[in-house]
C-alpha cells in the first residue's frame, strides 16, 4: 500500500508541476502540429498515398515527441537535487521510478490526444479504435523504457545525446509491430500476417509486460548510487 | 550503542581520495560540527552519513546497522539537507512537505507540524518558487525533519538564514544527533558540543583552537 501511495504521490506531483509550469505539453503540441504540417508539404499526400504514409508519419512524430518528453523526466530533478531527496526517503527507487514512468506515459498520451486528431485533420488519415489501441499499448512500453534510459542518461553529462542512442533501438519493436497494426487499420484491412504480425495488439501487450518488468528491476540499479 | 560509528572510512572519486581514512563515533543526541576549508571533505563525509553515497572503503554503522546494507531501513531515521534544497518551485510550501511526508508514509499532520516548526505557516499556500532564499532554506530544513529523524545531517544550512532562522536551526537540533557542516564558528559553537576539523579529507586536530581555523582560512 505504501509503495502505491508513493507511486501515486510522485505521479501527481509530476502532473501538477507540469500543469502549473506548462513547459512541456504546449511545446510538444506545437511540435506535433508543425511536424504534421511539414509532412503534408514534404510528401505527395494524394488520397491513395495518405493511407500508406500516415502510419510512418505517426510513429516518427510520436517517437521524437517521446524523446523530448522523457528527456526531461529525470534531468530537471537531478539538477535541482529533488531526485536525491526522493531517493533518500524509504519510498525507494522502484516507487520513484514507477511514479515518474507513469507520469511520462500520461504526458505521451496527452501528445497522442493531439497527434491523432491532427493526423486526421491535416493528412486526412482514418483514425479508428484499433489505431488508438495500438498507440496506447505502445505508449506503456515506450514510457517504461524511455524513463529507464532517461534515468540512466540523467547521471551523465551527455544526456541529450545518450537518451536517443539508448532508447531508439529498443523502441523499434513497438514501431514495427504498432506500425503494422496502424497500417492495417488505416487501410481498412483485417489484421493478418505471419509471426509477430498475426495479432499485433497482443504482441504489443506482451512487449509492455516484458519491458515493464525489466525496467522495474533495472530501475533500482540505475537510480541508486 | 553508538549512533554513528565509522572505522577507516574512505571515499574516492576516480584516483582522488576525497575523504579518509577517517574514524568517527557519535553518541545519540551528540552534536558534531564539521569544519574545514573548501574541498576538505565535509560534503563527502555528510553524504556518506546520510547514506546518499557508498564508501569506497571502511565501515560505517548507524545505530549498529551497516549503513550500506541497511540503507533503506536507516533512511527513516535520517534527515539530510544538502547544498541543493530538493524542493519543487511549482508546488506550494505545504504541498512540498505533504509530498515528502507521503514518501515517508506519513500524513498531512506531520507536514503541517514541520511547516509550523519552520515558521512558514503564513506562507503555506505560496509556491516555493515565490519564496525568499531564507524562506526556502527554512522549507528545506522542514523537509529534512518532516519525518522526525533521530540523526540530522545538515550541509551548510545557515547560508541564507537570518537570526530567527539560526534560532530555528538550534531548535530543530534539540534532542537529535546532529552533524552540521558550516563555516560559521559562532553558530557551530552555539549548537554543537563537539567539532571535527577536516583538512584534505582527514581529521586535523582540535578545531576549537582558533589559530588552526584561521590558518585554514
Amino acid at each position: 500500500m505504501r509503495f502505491w501511495n508513493a507511486v501515486a504521490a510522485v505521479t501527481l506531483k509530476d502532473l501538477r508541476t507540469e500543469l502549473r509550469g506548462r513547459e512541456l505539453l504546449p511545446a510538444l503540441a506545437q511540435f506535433i502540429v508543425l511536424a504534421l504540417v511539414i509532412s503534408n508539404f514534404a510528401f505527395d499526400m494524394t488520397p491513395g498515398i495518405t493511407v500508406h504514409l500516415s502510419p510512418g508519419v505517426l510513429w516518427l512524430v510520436l517517437t521524437f515527441a517521446g524523446l523530448v518528453a522523457f528527456g526531461r523526466t529525470f534531468a530537471a530533478e537531478k539538477e535541482s537535487g529533488s531526485l536525491e531527496a526522493m531517493l533518500l526517503t524509504p519510498a525507494g527507487p522502484s516507487a520513484v521510478f514507477a511514479g515518474k514512468a507513469l507520469a511520462a506515459a500520461v504526458f505521451l498520451a496527452c501528445c497522442e490526444a493531439v497527434l491523432l486528431p491532427a493526423l486526421a485533420v491535416v493528412l486526412g488519415s482514418p483514425i479508428d479504435a484499433q489505431v488508438v489501441a495500438s498507440v496506447l499499448l505502445a505508449t506503456v512500453g515506450m514510457a517504461a523504457l524511455g524513463s529507464l534510459f532517461a534515468a540512466l542518461a540523467a547521471q551523465t553529462r551527455a544526456r541529450e545525446l545518450l537518451l536517443p542512442v539508448l532508447a531508439l533501438p529498443l523502441w523499434i519493436p513497438f514501431v514495427v509491430v504498432g506500425g503494422r497494426a496502424v497500417q492495417a487499420a488505416m487501410a481498412g484491412q483485417p489484421i493478418g500476417g505471419q509471426g509477430l504480425f498475426h495479432q499485433p495488439l497482443a504482441v504489443l501487450l506482451d512487449f509492455d509486460i516484458l519491458f515493464l518488468v525489466v525496467a522495474s528491476l533495472a530501475a533500482r540499479f540505475v537510480l541508486e548510487d | 550503542m553508538k549512533a554513528v560509528s565509522a572505522r577507516g572510512l574512505v571515499q574516492r572519486f576516480g584516483a582522488t581520495v576525497a575523504l579518509g581514512p577517517l574514524d568517527l563515533e557519535l553518541d545519540g543526541g551528540e552534536r558534531l560540527a564539521v569544519l574545514g576549508g573548501n574541498g576538505a571533505g565535509k560534503t563527502t563525509l555528510l553524504r556518506l552519513l546520510a547514506t546518499a553515497a557508498r564508501p569506497a572503503a571502511g565501515r560505517l554503522e548507524l545505530w549498529g546497522l551497516d549503513a550500506v546494507r541497511h540503507r533503506e531501513r536507516l533512511r527513516t531515521r535520517i534527515g539530510y539537507l544538502g547544498h541543493q534544497l530538493g524542493l519543487y518551485p511549482a508546488l506550494s510550501a505545504a504541498e512540498n512537505l505533504q509530498f515528502f511526508a507521503t514518501l515517508y508514509g506519513l500524513g498531512r499532520t506531520e507536514a503541517a507540524e514541520a511547516l509550523e516548526l519552520a515558521g512558514l505557516a503564513a506562507v503555506a499556500t505560496r509556491r516555493a518558487g515565490e519564496l525568499s532564499r531564507g524562506q526556502l532554506q527554512r522549507l528545506g530544513l522542514a523537509r529534512a525533519v518532516v519525518h522526525r529523524p533521530e540523526l540530522l545531517v545538515l550541509d551548510e544550512p545557515d547560508a541564507s538564514l537570518d537570526a530567527e532562522g539560526r534560532a530555528l536551526l538550534a531548535r530543530i537540533a534539540e534532542g537529535r544527533t546532529l552533524v552540521l557542516a558550516t563555516h560559521d564558528l559562532v553558530l557551530a559553537r552555539r549548537i554543537c558540543g563537539r567539532a571535527l576539523l577536516l583538512r584534505g579529507g582527514r581529521a586535523a586536530g582540535d578545531p576549537w583552537r582558533f589559530r588552526i581555523l584561521e590558518a585554514e582560512g
